[in-house]
């Protein structure tokens, strides 16, 4: 549903992308596309090839058919320090939080990419190198604002419980300031009060930021609330492909998945 | 009652950043400085300068240079030794055949010398983890020292590799008395120190955390690994060379490579793990156990006398080693440090019970 | 040609010692996922715990069941004191453990049995060479270096028999792969983990008395462990004919590299000084370079990281 955003664009296409691991075919001949600024979900039952979906568009996983359009640029395939550097961020499923580190540490790491001073001006934590750190911890504080985890901005992340866990993983994705947000079930496990503060935050980040969200998600309420496009996947093929409206209704659709509402 | 934080605030995320953010350890941390600066060296016996405080320091920057690479970057290494040794070896040379080099830039040469090396042997380290990793360090410890003792050159022809380390000298003021060589080894090895904490609590020091606990998603985010890791090898091996320079210069004045073998290597490791791993301050503690330790368990082994078998005595201090080692492990992970931590933490209540 | 067989042969057979102490980390690690630095302290322990019983007085055979006793205790000790407590903490911590455990039980054995160099001799079989071979190729090989490789093939046959084909074996390779899962499904973790380093324990002390009778029983023996780390690696951590092959590949590279490459080497770039002694860092380079191109090992499994 748009509220007012200007949905541009398409910035990523996606064009007969197949991924094996051996034998198994996570992916087969999947094509969708995803335009500037809007919410785009991927949807479908579990093993249906989802996270590989998303591991291909940042470049951790490499599509043996297929072309990547980013940007105007075609590629096979995206490297994952290309795609950092393009803007993409993500969560993961199973969370990928550096647990050794406190959340503030966490956030930090996230906006590593911007930090250029050299490491014996760091040693020395002098002039340029501390002028840099001072400000990227401004901008990180901006974000510990905005996700309301100033409180445990000490704690090491190991520590936290899994709901906060989750929305440090968002807060690290969201220090690098994507112009491209990869989110992998950001409410798995979570009660229905912490889905709605995520479901707010998500919305404030494209709302306020302009953020393309690309969202995997299970829970079909959140879906149909706040996607502006989904897509449908099964058995790594694509089923369907609309608003969530139009994939509602798909015959497709429900034969494959949909049956109960959340 | 005393180290209360109340009434401290942060004004600015400048204040916040400090490395001593609590006004009575800033406090703390200047006396102890001023002690061993100038407290020690008036009262402190030969003996307990050449002896104790010197191989402490020494091997605390030993087990800072191993801690940046397996606490803090988390790539296992038992080569710790031999990387001591190209440096010694290193600034030998660079003395002997450079006319006119200054010692203090021979160590520095030196690290930087035990730092190439260390980038070519953490190279492996780029397609390989975990125990594999573990003996990709043990080729660089056997190499190493074979290659020290087979060709002469290293050791200016002397036989089986032993070399004398030369007078040190800086300006004309030369460093001969255990005074002068403690204060030289302090100095050096509280700004290396420094540095090193600077280090890991800057992006460099996060990018090797974000490695050692998840690779794959530090990639993710725009980390090269490539990059961290050799960085990483040539940052701990520039500490452990220096640390290596300083063991010939100051401490021991004649070394042979067979005295940088494995079994350095596992005290240096060991002064890490009890320490505590990913902590420089842990890295003093550790050392400071380590050397201490043997001294203790001799004296109190006299003190007991012939209540003590022999055969278990003279192995005691494997015994205890081992023990110990695994009693850490077991009861805090985080070593010293962490104990250290905890006290703090005890005081700040004091003299309230919670 | 005649010495090149020797050699090869000779490094052949040491090889197979090799294996005979990899199997050791073998068994223990691929029944509870934790690589035992402490297993060459183990086989110095057992060997030097046997040469002390034989000393008492008591008969070779039943010397050995004794020495097993000691190894089964140690076994129990170490379950007890070092595994229970450490249960579920990342491969790192237990593998420093064992570290630990090397020191502690090199103590042990040289506090109890004392530090001097033993000779050690297996009733019937003799290091001398084997006459019939001898007379009819030229080729020297010890009657005992082939007998402790056939004592090694018959430990190995056994041993990936019991773990392939019997229920325990498959209760230890579920606890390889989780220890919490494997609890969960009501597998006795302490029993098992008493019996594998019990069996590892048999191992060390098959290994021992081999390596004690060729080269003396004395502290380097704690040594022969480190050596089989590149077999280790060759043949893959958690494959048993892995690290049969490893072995073989080490211990005959190893020597023919001692006897072949310095003096090619020397003669190719003109160094004057005598190259030898790489034996000590040779089988870790080949290892190195091995692991660049294989990382799991000959027969390892691939590790796989989900995202």
């Amino acid at each position: 549903m748009s509220n007012g955003r200007q949905i541009g664009e398409a910035i990523l296409d996606l064009q007969n992308i197949s991924l094996r691991f051996g034998g198994v075919k996570a992916l087969t001949d999947i094509s969708f596309d995803v335009r500037e600024h809007e919410i785009r979900a991927i949807i479908g039952p579990n093993g249906a090839g989802k996270s590989s979906m998303l591991n291909v568009i940042n470049g951790v996983y490499h599509p043996q058919e297929g072309t990547i359009v980013f940007r105007g640029k075609k590629r096979h395939d995206m490297d994952t320090h290309e795609a950092a550097e393009a803007g993409f961020a993500r969560t993961f499923q199973n969370i990928a939080l550096f647990k050794g580190m406190s959340v503030l540490d966490n956030l930090m790491t996230g906006r590593n990419l911007k930090m250029k001073s050299n490491f014996l001006l760091q040693a020395l934590y002098w002039g340029p190198a501390q002028r840099e750190e001072l400000e990227h911890r401004r901008k990180v504080e901006e974000v510990i604002d905005f996700l309301e985890i100033e409180h445990i901005r000490k704690t090491p992340v190991g520590r936290l419980p899994y709901g906060l866990q989750k929305r440090v993983e968002l807060g690290r994705a969201l220090a690098a300031e994507p112009k491209v947000l990869l989110l992998d079930e950001p409410m798995a496990g979570m009660n229905v009060e912490e889905k709605q503060d995520m479901c707010r935050f998500v919305l404030d980040v494209n709302d306020h930021f302009g953020t393309t969200i690309i969202l995997i998600e299970h829970d079909m309420g959140v879906v149909m609330d706040i996607s502006d496009r989904v897509v449908v996947l099964d058995y790594g093929k694509k089923i369907a492909d609309g608003t969530p409206d139009e994939v509602r209704n798909n015959e497709d659709v429900i034969k494959a998945y949909l049956g109960v509402a959340h | 009652m005393f180290y209360r934080e109340a009434g401290q605030f942060k004004a600015s995320y400048r204040q916040d950043q400090q490395i001593f953010p609590i006004r009575q350890d800033r406090i703390a941390i200047a006396l102890i400085l001023a002690f061993f600066y100038l407290v020690v060296p008036y009262f402190a016996s030969q003996y307990w300068l050449q002896g104790i405080m010197i191989p402490v320091l020494i091997f605390s920057l030993a087990a800072i240079g191993l801690n940046i690479l397996t606490g803090y970057a988390g790539q296992l290494s038992l080569g710790s030794a031999a990387f001591m040794a190209v440096g010694a070896f290193a600034a030998y040379n660079f003395v002997l055949r450079v006319p006119g080099m200054p010692i203090l830039v021979a160590f520095i040469l030196a690290g930087l010398c035990a730092a190439a090396v260390g980038m070519l042997f953490g190279l492996p380290s780029l397609r390989i983890k975990g125990f594999y990793l573990a003996v990709a360090t043990l080729a660089a410890q056997f190499f190493i020292v074979w290659a020290l003792t087979k060709f002469p050159w290293f050791s200016n022809n002397s036989s089986s590799g032993v070399i004398t380390a030369q007078k040190v000298e800086i300006l004309g003021f030369a460093f001969e008395t255990p005074e002068a060589k403690y204060l030289l080894t302090l100095a050096v090895v509280t700004v290396l120190a420094l540095l090193a904490k600077n280090m890991v609590r800057s992006s460099i020091g996060r990018s090797w955390m974000a490695i050692r606990d998840m690779d794959v998603a530090a990639e993710v985010i725009g980390i090269r690994p490539m990059h961290t890791k050799l960085m990483a090898f040539a940052v701990s091996s520039f500490y452990c060379g220096v640390a290596g320079a300083l063991y010939a210069y100051t401490y021991l004045g004649t070394v042979e490579p067979e005295g940088f073998n494995l079994d350095l290597s596992f005290r240096i490791l060991f002064m890490v793990i009890i320490g505590g791993v990913g902590s420089i301050m842990g890295s003093f503690l550790g050392a400071a156990f380590i050397v201490l330790l043997p001294i203790f368990l001799n004296v109190s082994m006299h003190a007991l006398g012939s209540w003590v078998p022999q055969g278990i005595s003279s192995n005691l201090e494997l015994i205890v080693f081992g023990g110990l080692i695994i009693f850490f492990l077991i009861v805090e992970p985080h070593g010293l440090a962490r104990l250290w931590q905890i006290g703090k933490e005890k005081l700040r209540l004091w003299p309230f019970p919670h | 040609m005649q010495f090149f067989f020797e050699v090869l042969i000779g490094g052949l057979l040491s090889g197979v010692m090799y294996s005979l102490v990899a199997l050791g980390f073998v068994l223990i690690y691929k029944a509870s996922g934790v690589f035992n630095f402490a297993q060459g302290a183990m086989v110095f322990f057992a060997a030097l715990t046997f040469v002390g019983i034989t000393e008492m007085g008591v008969p070779f055979g039943f010397a050995l069941i004794l020495a097993f006793g000691a190894m089964i205790l140690l076994a129990i000790a170490t379950e007890r004191v070092v595994l229970r407590p450490l249960v579920n903490q990342p491969q790192i911590t237990l593998f420093m453990a064992t570290i630990g455990l090397t020191f502690l039980i090199e103590g042990l054995a040289q506090g109890m049995w004392g530090a001097s160099v033993r000779g050690l001799e297996i009733p019937g079989i003799q290091d001398e060479p084997i006459a019939w071979m001898m007379e009819n190729t030229g080729i020297g090989v010890s009657k005992f270096d082939l007998f402790a490789a056939g004592v090694s093939a018959v430990l190995v046959v056994v041993l990936a028999i019991f773990f392939n084909k019997t229920r325990v074996g498959r209760a230890l390779r579920a606890v390889a792969d989780d220890h919490q899962a494997a609890l969960a499904i009501g597998i006795p973790l302490q029993n098992i983990w008493r019996i594998v380093w019990a069996v590892a324990g048999l191992v060390a002390l098959v290994a021992g008395v081999m390596w004690g009778a060729r080269n003396g029983v004395q502290f380097a023996l704690t040594f022969v462990a480190l050596k089989a780390l590149p077999v280790l690696i060759i043949g893959g951590f958690t494959s048993i004919p892995g690290a049969i092959v490893g072995g073989l590949i080490i211990g005959a590279s190893e020597k023919l590299g001692e006897i072949y490459i310095p003096p090619f080497v020397q003669s190719t770039f003109g160094i004057e000084t005598s190259l030898g002694g790489i034996e000590g860092w040779f089988p870790y380079v080949m290892a190195l370079l091995f692991l660049l191109v294989r990382p799991e090992g000959l027969f390892g499994e691939k590790h796989i990281d989900r995202v």
